[in-house]
C-alpha cells in the first residue's frame, strides 16, 4: 500500500506483513480491522517508545522499522563502548563514546527509508507524564532493575480509568548469557514488573567479615579491594569501574591479598567481571527476546493475532527450553495492587534493623528507605536537617513508634511511588 | 592483617599488566560464556547459508557479531520489492535488482571486520547436481525455507558420510517456525551442566581422611573452633559414626537424624555456622558416591570396543574414564573445585590444597589408561567436566514424517506442537505437488492426512495452525525471522563450540501464543 504520508514506500515493500495484515487467522480477535484500517494505524498513527538502545534495544528499533512503524522514539542515557560491538549492532568501532539512542537512530533511519526514530540521550526519569502519555506502546529492553521500576510505576500511575488511552501496555525484555524472558504488562490490568520482583535472582553478597578476615575466593580478594581498600586510600574519589586504570588498581591490590593469603584466580577479567557485576551477553539471546518483544507489540498495535498471556522464559543453554505462562497480579503489590503488605516483626526489632530487614527482603528491595506513619515521621534519609532529627529514632524499637496493625510508609527517591506496611508484633 | 608495603608495591607494577587487548575487551560478555576454547572453536568454523532471505541474514547476524571465521551465502537470485522490504541486511530500494547474496554480505561484513564472507550467485539446484564435492569445505550448511525436493537432496546427501557438515533446516512461514538439526554424533565435554561434583565425603581419600582425624577439636581456641570447613567436620563424624556401627554409614531414618544432632552437639556457641552448615550438608554422607546415572550407559558405547588411534579423542578419554571407573572405590576422577564454605583462610587453603594433589593424582592415573597421546588441557579438561560428558545420536532430517504411527503417538502426546509441525510438512509437500496453487485449508489437511495412519483424528491445534499457513503461507515475517536467527544461532554456536547442549530432535515455534516446543 503507497502511504500519502510516506512517499517512499515502493511497491511490495509490505508484501510479507501484509499477507498478515490483509487477513485475519484462525486466533484473531473480532475487532481486527484487516487491510486499509489496520495498516494506516500502524504506518501513519502509532507511535512507540523504546527505552535502551542497547543489547535489546537495537534489536527492538530494527524490527519496530521493518515490521512497519514509523514513528519511533528511543532513551538511552549510555554511551557505546568497545564491549557492546559483539551484540549491537547498530554500532561500529568509530562510534566508541557516542551516545547509544542518537547513533542507534540515525541508523536505523539511513537503513529503513521513511521511518523516523527521536533520539533522546539521558533518563527516563527526565521526562514527565506528559511525555509518556503519547505513545501508544512502550517496549523496554533495559538492564537495570531500578529503571525499571520506575517506568512501570510511572505507567501504572498514568492510569486514568475514565480514559482508555491512558493504558499503555508495557512490554519488558530482559537477557542474561542463554536465558531470557519476554513480558506483557497492561497496567493496572495484568501483573505488573513490581508484582514479580521476587523472581529475580538474589545478587551474590559477601558478608563483610569474610572479606576482611577470612578471605578464601578470588572474589572475596577483589571486595576487599573494592570495598575496604579503595575508600581508604583515594577517600572521597568515587570508583569508576568503566575506567581501566581504576580496574588495573583493584586488580593489582586484589592479587596483591590473594598472593599474601595463597590464593589463586584472580584475573584482570574477574576484576572487572565482580566490580562492574557483569552479565555475560551475546547476540543470539538479544536477537530472541526483542523479537519476541516485538512481535507482541505488532500484534497489540494490529490486533492481528492473540497477545501473550503474560510471560515468556527461555533457557537455551540445554537445548531450547521455554515457558509460556500467566504471572498473576499481585493484590499487595505496592504499585499496582491497593492493598497493604502485612508484614510480622520481632516487638524488640530497633528501627535500624528495621530498615535493614527492608533492603534485604526480596519482594521489596528499597535502597535507603525513609519511613513514616501516618502521624509522624520514623526516619528520613532527606533532607540532612530532617534525617538528623529523626535520627536519634534509629536506635528506638519500632513497637514504640508504630501500634499493633498500625501502617508504615515506605519510600525511597529511585521510586516514584510509596509502599504501605502493615506491622504486627511478634513477642520475640 | 594487611601488609601496606605490598599494597604499595603491587600498584606501583606496570599499571597495564593483565589488561585485556581490545580483541578480548570487544568479546569480553561472550567470552564469559564460552571462553577462548570455544572462541578459536567458532573463528574455525566456516559456514555455508543456502539463501539471503531475512530469516538467513538474522541468523547469519547473530554468528558474524561474535566472530564466526568464514560465511558463504549461496543464492543466485537478485533482491525483488519484496525482498527490500523485510530484510535488515539489505539496503532498500537501492538494492533493488542486485545480487541478494552479494548485497547481504557486503552488509553483514560491516559488523565484523575479524570475518570473512563470500557471496556465491550459483545455483543451489545446479550444485547439488554438478557439483556435490562443494558442501564438503564447509563446517555447517544452513538451508531456509529451501525447496523440498532440494532439501532432501541436500539431507541425504549430507547424511551419506559422517564426516561431512552438519545441517540445518529452517522453515517458517507467518507467525510459525520449525528447525532442527542433522549430525551423525555429537560428544560435549563442557555441557555447562548445574549439576556439581562429588565433595567424595563418603569416600574420603587417605589424605583428607588423615587430615580430619589428625585434627583436636577439643584443643581449638572458639575462633579455630569455628572455622573448621564442614567438610572436614563431616569426614570425622562420619568416620567416628562409622566406628561405632560396623563401619557403616547412617542408613535409617532415625540413625540420619540421630548423626545430624550429633554434628550440631560438637557446637561449643549456639552461632557457628560451620556446623549448621555440615549439618545441612549431611547428606552427603550417605549419598553414595559412584558413576553418575548420566555417565554410565556412555561406558556401553559401541566405539569404545573398536578403538583406534584416528578414532575422535573424545572416545579414547572415554575409555580411560571407564577404565579408571572399574577400580575401586568406582568414582570419576576427583575435580578440585571446592565450593566456598565457612572456614578461617588456612584452613580452606589447606582443604583446597589436599582436593589439588588428589586430583594430580587421580589425573595421573586417567593418563595411564590413555592409548594415545592427548594434550594436557584437553585431559584437564575432560577430567574437570566429566560428571556432565553428554554424546548426542542425531537422525537423519525427515525421518520423524516417515513413520505414520511415531508421528500418530507424537500427535496425541503433545497435539499442539506435532500440529504445527505437521502443518509445516503439509505446507512443504503441497508446495512439490501444487508448486502454482496458492495452499487451502483443504490441500493441507490432506497432505498432513497423508502422514498418519488411515483415519488419524486431526486436533483443534491443526486448525489452528493450518489456518495460519494459508493466512500467510510465503510471509518471512521480520520478527519471526530475528527470533529463528536467535535461537538458530545460538544452536549453531553450541553445535561449534561443543559447549552447552543443543537440540535433539525437531523445535516448533508459534508466535501468536509465543511458544516454542519440541518433538
Ligand atoms: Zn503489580
Amino acid at each position: 500500500m503507497a502511504s500519502p504520508n510516506n512517499p517512499v514506500d515502493w511497491q511490495g515493500r509490505y508484501h510479507h506483513i501484509d499477507q498478515i495484515l490483509d487477513t485475519p487467522g484462525p486466533r484473531t480477535d473480532e475487532a481486527f480491522m484487516a487491510g486499509d484500517g489496520v495498516k494506516n494505524f500502524l504506518r501513519n498513527e502509532a507511535k512507540i517508545l523504546v527505552i535502551g538502545a542497547g543489547g535489546l534495544g537495537c534489536e527492538i528499533l530494527a524490527n519496530l522499522a521493518l515490521t512497519g512503524f514509523k514513528d519511533i522514539h528511543v532513551i538511552d542515557m549510555d554511551t557505546i563502548d568497545i564491549s557492546n560491538l559483539n551484540r549491537q549492532f547498530l554500532f561500529r568501532p568509530k562510534d566508541v563514546g557516542k551516545s547509544k539512542a542518537i547513533v542507534a537512530a540515525e541508523f536505523i533511519m539511513k537503513r529503513v527509508p521513511g521511518v523516523k526514530v527521536t533520539p533522546y540521550f539521558g533518563k527516563i526519569q527526565d521526562k514527565d507524564d506528559d511525555y509518556y502519555m503519547q505513545f501508544n506502546l512502550v517496549i523496554c529492553g533495559l538492564d537495570s532493575v531500578e529503571a525499571r521500576r520506575w517506568i512501570n510505576a510511572t505507567l501504572v500511575n498514568l492510569v486514568d480509568p475514565e480514559n482508555p488511552e491512558s493504558l499503555k501496555p508495557l512490554i519488558d525484555g530482559g537477557t542474561e548469557g542463554f536465558k531470557g524472558q519476554a513480558r506483557v504488562i497492561l497496567p493496572t490490568i495484568t501483573s505488573c514488573y513490581e508484582c514479580s520482583l521476587d523472581m529475580l535472582n538474589k545478587p551474590t553478597a559477601f558478608p563483610i567479615c569474610t572479606i576482611a578476615n577470612t578471605p578464601r575466593l578470588p572474589e572475596h580478594c577483589i571486595e576487599w579491594a573494592s570495598v575496604l581498600e579503595w575508600p581508604r586510600v583515594h577517600g572521597d574519589k568515587k570508583m569508576d569501574t568503566d575506567d581501566p586504570d581504576h580496574i588495573s588498581w583493584l586488580f593489582n591490590v586484589a592479587a596483591a591479598r590473594a598472593k599474601e593469603f595463597k590464593i589463586e584466580g584472580v584475573t584482570w577479567s574477574l576484576t572487572q567481571g565482580v566490580v562492574k557485576n557483569i552479565i555475560p551477553a551475546i547476540a543470539s539471546t538479544n536477537a530472541i527476546i526483542s523479537a519476541a518483544c516485538c512481535n507482541e507489540a505488532f500484534k497489540i498495535a494490529t490486533s492481528s493475532a492473540a497477545y501473550l498471556n503474560n510471560y515468556f522464559m527461555l533457557i537455551g543453554t540445554d537445548g531450547v527450553y521455554s515457558y509460556t505462562f500467566e504471572h498473576e497480579k499481585r493484590d499487595d503489590c505496592p504499585v499496582c495492587g491497593g492493598e497493604s503488605l502485612d508484614m510480622s516483626i520481632s516487638s524488640e526489632m530497633t528501627v535500624e534493623e528495621f530498615i535493614e530487614t527492608l533492603t534485604e527482603k526480596q519482594d521489596i528491595q528499597i535502597k535507603k528507605p525513609s519511613l513514616s506513619t501516618p502521624t509522624k515521621q520514623i526516619y528520613l534519609q532527606a533532607p540532612p536537617q530532617l534525617e538528623e532529627a529523626t535520627r536519634p529514632n534509629l536506635s528506638k524499637k519500632v513497637s514504640e513508634l508504630v501500634e499493633p496493625g498500625g501502617e508504615v510508609t515506605v519510600t525511597a527517591t529511585t521510586l516514584p511511588f510509596s509502599l504501605s506496611l502493615r506491622i504486627q508484633f511478634t513477642s520475640k | 592483617m594487611h601488609d601496606s608495603q605490598d599494597i604499595e608495591t603491587a600498584t606501583t607494577a606496570v599499571a597495564t599488566e593483565g589488561r585485556p587487548d581490545d580483541k578480548t575487551r570487544r568479546y569480553d560478555r561472550q567470552l564469559r560464556l564460552w571462553a577462548a576454547t570455544g572462541q578459536a572453536a567458532l573463528e574455525n568454523a566456516r559456514l555455508l547459508v543456502i539463501s539471503g532471505s531475512a530469516t538467513s541474514t538474522s541468523i547469519l547476524k547473530n554468528l558474524v557479531l561474535p566472530g564466526v571465521g568464514h560465511f558463504t551465502i549461496l543464492d543466485h537470485t537478485e533482491v525483488t520489492p519484496e525482498d527490500a522490504g523485510n530484510n535488515f541486511f539489505l539496503e532498500g530500494p537501492s538494492s533493488i535488482g542486485k545480487s541478494r547474496a552479494e548485497e547481504a554480505v557486503r552488509l553483514l561484513c560491516e559488523l565484523n571486520e575479524g570475518v570473512v564472507g563470500k557471496a556465491d550467485t550459483g545455483n543451489v539446484a545446479e550444485i547439488l547436481d554438478k557439483n556435490p564435492s562443494y558442501f564438503e569445505s564447509f563446517s555447517l550448511v544452513i538451508a531456509h525455507n529451501l525447496h523440498p525436493v532440494l532439501l532432501d537432496k541436500l539431507s541425504t546427501l549430507l547424511w551419506s558420510d559422517p564426516t561431512y557438515p552438519i545441517l540445518a533446516v529452517v522453515n517458517s512461514a507467518g507467525f510459525l517456525a520449525e528447525f532442527s538439526l542433522q549430525f551423525h554424533e555429537h560428544a560435549i565435554i563442557e555441557s555447562h551442566s548445574d549439576t556439581t561434583p562429588s565433595l567424595r565425603i563418603d569416600k574420603a581419600f587417605p589424605a583428607l581422611l588423615e587430615y580430619a582425624k589428625s585434627l583436636d577439636f577439643s584443643s581449638m581456641d572458639s575462633m579455630e573452633h569455628s572455622h573448621i570447613p564442614y567438610v572436614v567436620i563431616l569426614v570425622r563424624a562420619l568416620e567416628d559414626w562409622k566406628k561405632q556401627h560396623d563401619g557403616k554409614s547412617p542408613q535409617t531414618y532415625d540413625q540420619k537424624k540421630e548423626f545430624k544432632a550429633k554434628i550440631l552437639d560438637m557446637k561449643l556457641k549456639i552461632d557457628e555456622e560451620n556446623f549448621d552448615e555440615a549439618e545441612a550438608q549431611a547428606y552427603r554422607c550417605w549419598t553414595e558416591t559412584n558413576v553418575p546415572s548420566d555417565i554410565a550407559p556412555l561406558f556401553d558405547d559401541p566405539q569404545l570396543d573398536s578403538l583406534s588411534p584416528t578414532s575422535p579423542l573424545f572416545f579414547h578419554l572415554l575409555y580411560a574414564l571407564k577404565k579408571f571407573a572399574a577400580q575401586p572405590p568406582h568414582v570419576l576422577p576427583l575435580t578440585s573445585t571446592l565450593p566456598d564454605m565457612k572456614a578461617s583462610t588456612a584452613s580452606y587453603i589447606h582443604l583446597q590444597r589436599l582436593y589439588k594433589d588428589q586430583t594430580t593424582e587421580e589425573k595421573r592415573t586417567f593418563t595411564s589408561f590413555l592409548q594415545v597421546p592427548v594434550d594436557d588441557d584437553l585431559v584437564d579438561s575432560f577430567v574437570k567436566n566429566a560428571h556432565g560428558l553428554k554424546v548426542l545420536r542425531g537422525k537423519k532430517w525427515g525421518l520423524l514424517d516417515a513413520s505414520p504411527e511415531q508421528l500418530a503417538e507424537k500427535l496425541s502426546m503433545s497435539p499442539r506442537e506435532t500440529s504445527t509441525h505437521l502443518a509445516m510438512s503439509a505446507l512443504r509437500a503441497s508446495t512439490i505437488k501444487h508448486p502454482d496453487i496458492r495452499p487451502t485449508a483443504e490441500i493441507l489437511t490432506s497432505e498432513a492426512k497423508a502422514l498418519l495412519p488411515p483415519g488419524t483424528e486431526l486436533p483443534e491445534e491443526f486448525s489452528n495452525a493450518i489456518g495460519e499457513l494459508v493466512r500467510a503461507p510465503t510471509a518471512d515475517l521480520p520478527n519471526t525471522a530475528a527470533l529463528l536467527g536467535g535461537l538458530v544461532a545460538q544452536e549453531v554456536i553450541k553445535m561449534i563450540t561443543k559447549q552447552y547442549i543443543p537440540i535433539d530432535g525437531c523445535c516448533v515455534i508459534d508466535l501468536i501464543e509465543t511458544w516454542t516446543g519440541m518433538i
